[in-house]
């Protein structure tokens, strides 16, 4: 399955293939394009990617979080593009035996995604102005752009 | 070699580059980019740089030929 998209997610053709006779619980997780942001009307994102390696990372980043907990199911896929207001730029779906894990796995994998892969976004507004980025502010409290805080460490793994 | 540029680095550098500079290592690279545009300064440094597809360190031995993706903080989700 590829990773990455340059056309629209089918959200709910994605979520059809997300079922497990032992998944008790499923999680799926869109990342959509919000339209407001830094107190200006968004057109929409475009979305740039190395594709070579996200595709790579996002792999590992699945089988990492298959390792970690408990999973019959655990996929992603990321836009490059234009994505527009509403519009999906990134899914993760996963299944568990019960809900805590396909939760836990899910933000394990969405957090991931979101701080290391090579993707970015680029902010179109309405009054014609673009800022790229968009990226964490992990660097405020590690010191270092490459060394985040993940919100998926407050839960911990379980089998 | 051929460096490739994404995101913010476009705005100051082509998308592609053929350096033909001897540049021994990453960081000289990224000085020798530094300097070619000062005001790039800052976002290399906050950048991973990767050679054929793989993360390498300041210190990595570029090679002739090899193709090196200059990788700014990730923005994705």
């Amino acid at each position: 399955m590829k990773h990455i998209s340059a056309t629209e997610i089918d959200i709910a053709a994605l979520l059809a293939t997300a079922h497990h006779p032992k998944a008790g619980a499923v999680v799926l997780f869109s990342g959509e394009t919000r339209i407001n942001d830094k107190g200006k009307t968004v057109q929409y994102l475009e979305y740039e990617a190395q594709e070579v390696m996200a595709e790579k990372m996002i792999a590992e980043i699945l089988e990492a979080a298959k390792q970690r907990w408990s999973l019959q199911i655990a996929l992603a896929v990321h836009r490059t593009g234009s994505v527009a207001v509403s519009g999906c730029a990134v899914v993760v779906i996963t299944a568990s035996s019960h809900r805590s894990e396909a939760y836990a796995a899910n933000r394990f994998i969405i957090d991931k995604i979101k701080h290391e892969v090579p993707i970015w976004k680029c902010e179109y507004f309405t009054d014609g102005s673009k800022q790229w980025g968009g990226n964490c502010n992990c660097q405020q409290i590690t010191g270092d752009a490459h060394k985040h805080v993940y919100e998926f460490e407050d839960t911990p793994p379980g089998k | 070699m051929k460096v490739y540029t994404y995101a913010i680095l476009k705005d100051y550098f082509d998308k592609e580059l053929l350096i033909d500079e001897p540049l021994l290592t990453i960081t000289q690279l990224q000085q020798y980019l530094q300097q070619r545009n000062p005001a790039a300064g800052n976002i290399l440094a906050t950048c991973r740089y990767a050679v054929q597809n793989q993360f390498v360190t300041g210190e990595f031995t570029i090679q002739p030929g090899d193709d090196i993706h200059i990788i700014p903080p990730s923005s994705g989700g």
